[in-house]
């Protein structure tokens, strides 16, 4: 293969249309419901849309991903359950999971089913990732966001499966499927809820010229007239350790790695991931059909060209962020 | 099973002599059962402790604790990758995984599995007993419900269950070090500034309220989670084990406290107080109330006796 | 504000925006009864096409959501839930006896908010770039966003629809816009303030709110 599988994030049926018509090679989605960790409100997917989905999609020889990427509560397994079974019978192409006793659940009860290891799984190693391969015959790992290019390579030299990695969009700056900071300030979680500082624990307070952006108990931050704001996300807060505010975590900046395509290349990925299924259909269009451009130049040994995402990113900055050591 | 204590690995960057000096208190006077040891947050600290590790495993062996090692909870690069590996195929070790990549090693052979595993539910639990693991020691942001489905399949599958009852909460892990952002450094250079906050770097928010607390690569609560007034219920759920994470105060009293309480001696409502007055932080428990983990939810009366 | 770099498309767009934008301003004029109806028509036709949408507006629990164009003025209030409902208000008079206090604000230039309805701009760039203001329960302005931008909407077109004259009018307008807008701006250009408010209501009378005359 020449090129890299391109993986594009939809809310909605209509950010679904806007992926497959810029140039997706497949598309991740998730049902309407706490299964998957995007369960904002008015975002997602019914049984009935996902059929849709698929049908629109594979008309396109475009594919469907489905994630079911949070963690089943105890005593409560049913509507995980119950989601890989839909997405079996949905004909989705892959399920993208999480957690241990629903990939077991799934490889026993879907055996031809398509298993990818979510994120949230935060595989950050060649042992780790072998586990998941052998234990449930995972086909593909997305890399959690903390690896070096560089470690991606020896992991992908070492072990033998499909990796993917984000190329664009929102930066954890924690292991992904391991932070509870969300849980701490709301008592809402992405492992439990699917949801991380979610919009019903927001509150923005004018103060004067300024706003300040409250989660649950907490002031995040307090961002001056002229400032770009971030998400209100409790890692893209201002935070005090010493003597002055900083952005302690994360600056609000968006992940952009078009510039690594080489060398992404020549670490052996196989698929880049576009981060942003809160995000509208103006920016899955958007940013896809960038990613599309700058893959088919790519593929055909002409020059990426340079293009311009600066309007649909956080804050209006851009980082490669772990892939370059400097980053930690 | 007897409910027993465990006393959970030092997650902070202590002077070393702090570090030998802490463990030997520990052998000779904490009422604890178990005793998990190991740099689990960041390699770079891990030499300094590995000179006095065999001196501090001997002496808690000889004072009678049972004695684990733990593995690092985040595992990436080559070198932290061949130390994980030393470190899970040593011979005659119990080892606590806190990364998947330990716990496919341990396949097969008697293991703890660390409250840094992904463990929300019994069907994991069962799949993870099937591998081995013995005891488990549950993420703290479960609530009671989950616990109690937890515990309930713990005994079905054999498995111990554990809870962490004292100590900042770990809530994060990251590739970066904000100790040394927060210092203007970059990890790679960090001059170990961890090593001047022995129960991390106090984050508040930009209108003054105590937030958080950064331990290198790791985020931690500010409130210091405890659970004393919970413990009577944690152990009608069936929950076998209770965990002290070591914070910089006296933890031969929080563990006397916690014996006590488990003993029946003392009452949760008491040891709480007790254990407010030790600690600069707020006590919380949100998470087992299935709410905000920094909130303390009073207990009601529900776990307590009339 | 000629951009020489702008589209026949990004001027047709802004020739709809000034239409949509005197409309809008004009409706709370019209008086209770006649806005409501309109209102309620442009809703039911809305509704038909976006079925989607309105089944999970009407699933949402009861809530009221006001959306302030600081440059019209006109302020809608979204009422979701089983009693779904928009109702069209003057911007100043919040502070009405009935004016309940909404669950959330959201601000911004009306242009901006039209795109965002129509799905055309990423609502979180524009939070970015600090051009949307929200207040109040945050979950539920991302609840309208995410549903809204689940559609392909065309309101300039389903509003012209139930406004009488332009619903004819409009594809013309649309195929015509550039030259329109030209003649539009330069006239704007020499006239002296009060026939520019004249022009304004002109355009008002070509949204198709004529009836605002007959009331």
């Amino acid at each position: 293969m020449d090129g890299f599988e391109l993986i594009c994030p939809a809310g909605t049926p209509a950010a679904l249309r806007a992926a497959v018509d810029a140039g997706a090679d497949a598309v991740y989605l998730g049902f309407r419901d706490e299964t998957n960790a995007r369960n904002f409100p008015g975002l997602n997917f019914t049984r009935d849309d996902v059929a849709e989905a698929v049908a629109y999609a594979h008309a396109r020889k475009v594919e469907v991903f489905v994630a079911i990427n949070t963690y089943p509560q105890a005593g409560n397994l049913a509507p995980w359950q119950r989601a890989v079974d839909d997405a079996a019978r949905l004909k989705v192409d892959a399920v993208i999971l999480a957690d241990l006793g629903l990939l077991e659940y799934a490889a026993r009860r879907h055996p031809d089913l398509r298993l990818h290891l979510s994120v949230q799984a935060s595989a950050a190693n060649a042992e780790a990732i072998r586990l998941y391969r052998e234990a449930f015959g995972v086909r593909r790992v997305v890399l959690p966001r903390v690896l070096t290019v560089p470690e991606i390579a020896r992991l992908n030299a070492e072990v033998d499966i499909e990796t993917e990695v984000f190329v664009f969009g929102g930066l954890c700056p924690m292991a992904e499927g391991r932070c509870s900071l969300s849980s701490y300030a709301t008592g809402l979680s992405p492992n439990k809820q699917g949801v991380c500082s979610p919009a019903s624990h927001v509150r923005y307070e004018p103060r004067g010229t300024a706003l300040a952006t409250k989660l649950g108990d907490f002031t995040i931050n307090v961002v001056g007239a002229d400032e770009p704001a971030g998400y209100p996300t409790l890692c893209k807060g201002r935070f005090v350790a010493g003597d002055t505010p900083a952005y302690l975590f994360e600056e609000p900046t968006s992940l952009n790695a078009m510039d690594l395509l080489p060398e992404l290349k020549a670490a052996g990925v196989h698929a880049l991931k576009i981060e942003g299924r809160q995000r509208g259909k103006a920016y899955i269009g958007a940013v896809v059909g960038a990613y599309r451009e700058a893959l088919t130049a790519f593929a055909a040994g002409q020059p990426v060209p340079r293009l311009d995402l600066q309007a649909m990113v956080e804050g209006g900055t851009q980082t490669t962020g772990a892939y370059k050591r400097a980053w930690r | 099973m007897m409910p027993s204590l465990t006393l959970g690995p030092v997650l902070f960057n202590w002077p070393v002599d702090r570090w030998r000096d802490f463990y030997a208190r520990i052998a000779d006077e904490a009422p604890v059962d178990t005793v998990i040891v190991g740099e689990i947050v960041c390699f770079k600290r891990a030499p300094f402790f590995a000179d006095a590790m065999g001196e501090v495993v001997e002496r808690l062996t000889a004072a009678g604790k049972t004695v684990w090692f733990a593995s690092p909870i985040l595992v990436g690069s080559d070198r932290e990758r061949a130390a994980m590996r030393d470190l899970v195929t040593g011979e005659g070790m119990t080892i606590e995984a806190n990364d998947m990549g330990a716990l496919a090693l341990l396949a097969g052979r008697p293991h703890a599995v660390g409250p840094m595993i992904n463990l929300y539910n019994e069907a994991t639990l069962a799949w993870l007993a099937g591998r081995g693991a013995v005891a488990v020691s549950l993420p703290a942001e479960l609530p009671a419900a989950s616990v109690a489905t937890l515990a309930k399949a713990g005994r079905e599958h054999g498995v111990a269950v554990e809870v962490q009852v004292f100590g900042r909460a770990p809530l994060a892990i990251s590739a970066r070090c904000y100790h040394a952002r927060a210092h203007g450094l970059h990890k790679d250079g960090c001059q170990f500034v961890c090593g001047n906050d022995p129960d991390g770097l106090a984050v508040t928010t930009m209108d003054g309220q105590p937030f958080l607390a950064v331990n290198g690569t790791q985020t931690m609560s500010h409130g210091c989670l405890c659970l004393a007034e919970e413990l009577e219920a944690l152990v009608a759920m069936g929950v076998d084990r209770f965990r002290l994470s070591p914070q910089a105060v006296d933890m031969v009293r929080v563990a006397q406290a916690f014996r006590a309480l488990i003993d029946g001696e003392r009452d949760g409502r008491d040891v709480a107080a007790e254990l407010g007055g030790l600690i600069d932080a707020p006590l919380v428990n949100g998470f087992f109330h299935d709410t905000a983990g920094a909130r303390h939810v009073a207990s009601a009366g529900a776990a307590l006796p009339a | 504000m000629r951009d020489p770099d702008t589209t026949p498309d990004d001027r047709a767009r802004l020739f709809e925006m000034r239409l949509g934008r005197a409309g809008l301003g004009l409706v709370p004029r019209l008086g209770g009864r006649l806005s409501d109806a309109l209102l309620d028509r442009l809703f039911q036709r809305l509704a038909a096409r976006h079925p989607r949408a309105f089944a999970t507006l009407r699933s949402m629990p009861e809530a009221s959501l006001r959306i302030e164009p600081v440059d019209t003025p006109a302020a809608l209030t979204l009422r979701v839930g089983p009693a779904l409902s928009l109702r069209v208000t003057r911007r100043d008079d919040d502070a009405g006896p009935d004016a309940a206090r909404p669950d959330a604000i959201i601000r911004g230039p009306y242009a901006r908010l039209l795109d965002l309805l129509e799905g055309r701009i990423d609502g979180d760039a524009l939070f970015f770039r600090r051009e949307l203001a929200i207040e109040g329960d945050t979950a539920l302005i991302l609840a309208l966003r995410n549903t809204l931008d689940g559609e392909e909407m065309d309101l300039m077109a389903d509003a012209a629809s139930i406004a009488g004259p332009l619903a004819r009018v409009l594809p013309v307008l649309r195929r015509n816009a550039g030259p329109a807008l030209d003649r539009l701006e330069a006239a704007r250009r020499l006239l002296p303030p009060p026939l520019r408010r004249g022009l304004d209501r002109v355009e008002a009378r070509l949204a198709g709110t004529r009836p605002a005359s007959e009331v």
